[in-house]
């Protein structure tokens, strides 16, 4: 019987490409393996301990990919940012991207990070449901943008 | 989780200095460039960082749950005896790449991937570094004569050829053997650092993590550039082919397994507590890791060259290419495929047996020699290191000498002059006169 318990959560490592791109594929039905080479080397690069995959019987189901920064936007004390995260839709209701979350938090609760923070797409119900799930709540950071 | 941050003292961190003007020429290249090719990631420092926080308890082996040791002189000597060794060796590896990579930097089509190599070198440097802090702060008399100068002399004075690891003893061809030694024997490194993490000698677990997060990067230097380059063969690049990676990993595979050492061997460690694996049980480990390595290289590949596969079907067509149907154009020749264990070794158990890549066996040495040849990359033919190891095969299979001497022997090249600047390299910039170093350079020319 398929559990939360059975979900393993581990660092990211460069074997992990072909599966982030597989679930991606299913996510968003396109198939970028360029994308997730790059952004993949990028975080083993820079710290691959906030970079984690989740297992589920021995095959990678999760990823979320994020880092402790400070001194953006004004933002003086260090704080976990969660760039990206994707779960196999095959997959859903295991609880992966809640183990995915808490264990990214305890990462960046080592680092000295006291929040944590993301941006979502309004239209990402979806998205906005699982992180009020996992205990995020709207912030008072105003997120802008224009053309150029 | 804190890092303590270490400095050798200053006339060894100069001697580290004078080390890399000598083999890390593009080192400056590399800082002046940081924002280019790494915006926002912290820039290279040279120095030891070590873990604070960790485990203070032996974590494997007979002496399990007792504290780990603070000093090699609280170790009993046959232990401080295999650390000595393993201190060593892995420092050796450290340097010893670099001294590999330089040969073919310059040749990278990619600048990206050139800066991806350069950047790992840097890192390499300070795994170096690192290993020199751990000789120079503890007391290692017990195991050895030599002084602190002397031991560090030792290390920086290896040049190919002469370094403890039969890997870093072979000079590179081609930017293909940076990519994938990235690969292959980084991946080793990999597998010998996370063993050395649960040291029961304190100073050398704690060493670990953050060369360890630098190694993660290491591996993606190669794997994300052989990714890249299937894609490319699969459009009809001739610049790169399946066929020069398939050669090239029959090349370094055989050497990253020899690199865990004999496959009887590794009980001692796991007994003192050194090393959670036996040799076999990690080369095995890292054997299957290459393994999907290759599959994943292999199914990037077939999407490349057929579009119309989907997520769906890719890998069953892989599969099936690969169990001998012909699909899409596409035969199992056409793809990546694992060297057997025994191919090409020469140490370990296999040692000089004559295995081709697929398994199969063979009594002659002149028909191995030519199943090498067509197993092996062409420019990798003409290299010293080749030919010396047919000469030791050669006199296996005539009975002139046993597989354990040739092993051994092998491989062992020879400096003899040329462009190698080691004869410049090892000068401590502290003047610091000791009869032992009048002539620090004659120990490696």
């Amino acid at each position: 019987m398929s559990s939360e318990s059975q979900v393993l959560v581990r660092q990211i490592d460069d074997l992990d490409i072909s599966a982030v791109v597989e679930i991606d594929e299913r996510i968003a039905g396109a198939y970028r393996p360029e994308v997730w080479e790059r952004r993949i080397s990028y975080h083993l690069r820079r710290d691959p301990e906030t970079a984690l995959v989740a297992e589920h019987l021995g095959a990678v189901v999760g990823f979320m990919l994020g880092d402790v920064r400070s001194g953006e936007f004004g933002l003086e004390e260090p704080t976990g940012w969660i760039e990206v995260v994707g779960v196999d839709p095959r997959t859903r209701g295991l609880g992966v991207g809640r183990r995915l979350a808490e264990e990214m938090l305890a990462r960046f609760r080592a680092r000295g990070a006291t929040g944590v923070r993301t941006l979502v797409e309004d239209e990402r119900g979806e998205l906005v449901k699982f992180f009020a799930s996992v205990g995020f709540t709207p912030s008072k950071l105003t997120a802008l943008e224009r053309k150029i | 989780m804190t890092l303590r941050t270490e400095t050798l003292p200053s006339k060894f961190h100069g001697a580290v200095i004078n080390w890399r003007e000598a083999y890390l020429p593009d080192y400056p290249l590399l800082m002046e460039s940081w924002e280019k090719f790494f915006p926002t990631e912290p820039k290279f420092q040279l120095c030891a960082f070590r873990q604070m926080g960790m485990c203070t308890t032996i974590e494997c082996g007979e002496h399990t749950g007792k504290p780990k040791h603070q000093k090699a002189s609280e170790m009993a000597p046959e232990t401080a005896h295999h650390l000595y060794g393993a201190i060593r060796a892995q420092a050796s590896t450290e340097f010893g790449s670099i001294q590999q990579h330089r040969l073919t930097l310059a040749r990278a089509q990619n600048e990206e991937e050139q800066f991806w190599i350069l950047r790992m070198m840097a890192e390499e440097l300070r795994h170096g570094y690192q290993m020199l802090h751990l000789l120079a702060e503890d007391d290692w008399t017990s195991v050895t004569s030599e002084s602190t100068e002397q031991m560090i002399e030792g290390i920086l004075s290896m040049n190919t050829g002469s370094h403890l690891l039969s890997a870093f003893n072979i000079d590179f061809d081609s930017f293909v053997d940076s990519v994938v030694f990235c690969g292959l024997i980084d991946r080793v490194g990999k597998y010998q650092l996370s063993m050395q993490k649960v040291s029961a000698y304190q100073p050398m677990a704690e060493s670990m993590p953050k060369m360890l997060q630098e190694e993660a990067f290491h591996l993606a230097a190669g794997v994300v550039p052989m990714r890249r380059w299937v894609t490319r063969a699969a459009a009809g690049d001739v610049t790169i082919t399946v066929s020069a990676l398939q050669k090239t990993i029959n090349k370094w595979l055989q050497r990253g397994l020899e690199m865990f050492g004999d496959e009887r061997g590794g009980a001692s460690n796991v007994k003192m507590g050194l090393k959670p694996l036996k040799n076999f049980e990690a080369q095995q480990q890292y054997r299957d890791e290459v393994g999907k390595l290759v599959r994943d290289l292999n199914l990037r590949h077939l999407r490349a060259r057929c579009p119309n596969l989907t997520i769906g079907n890719a890998e069953k067509t892989l599969d099936r290419i690969l169990a001998g149907e012909v699909l899409e154009g596409i035969g199992r020749d056409d793809l990546l495929r694992l060297p057997h264990a025994d191919f090409f070794r020469r140490r370990g158990t296999p040692a000089f047996t004559m295995i081709g890549r697929d398994g199969e066996r063979f009594d002659d040495v002149n028909g191995y020699a030519k199943h090498l040849a067509q197993n092996l990359p062409e420019s990798y033919l003409a290299n010293r290191d080749f030919a010396e190891y047919l000469d030791l095969l050669g006199q296996v299979v005539r009975g002139e000498t046993t597989a354990e001497v040739a092993s051994a022997k092998s491989p062992a090249l020879r400096r003899v002059g040329g462009a190698c600047p080691c004869s410049k390299a090892v000068r401590w910039v502290v003047d610091d006169p000791s009869p032992n170093l009048s002539s620090p350079a004659l120990a490696s020319a």
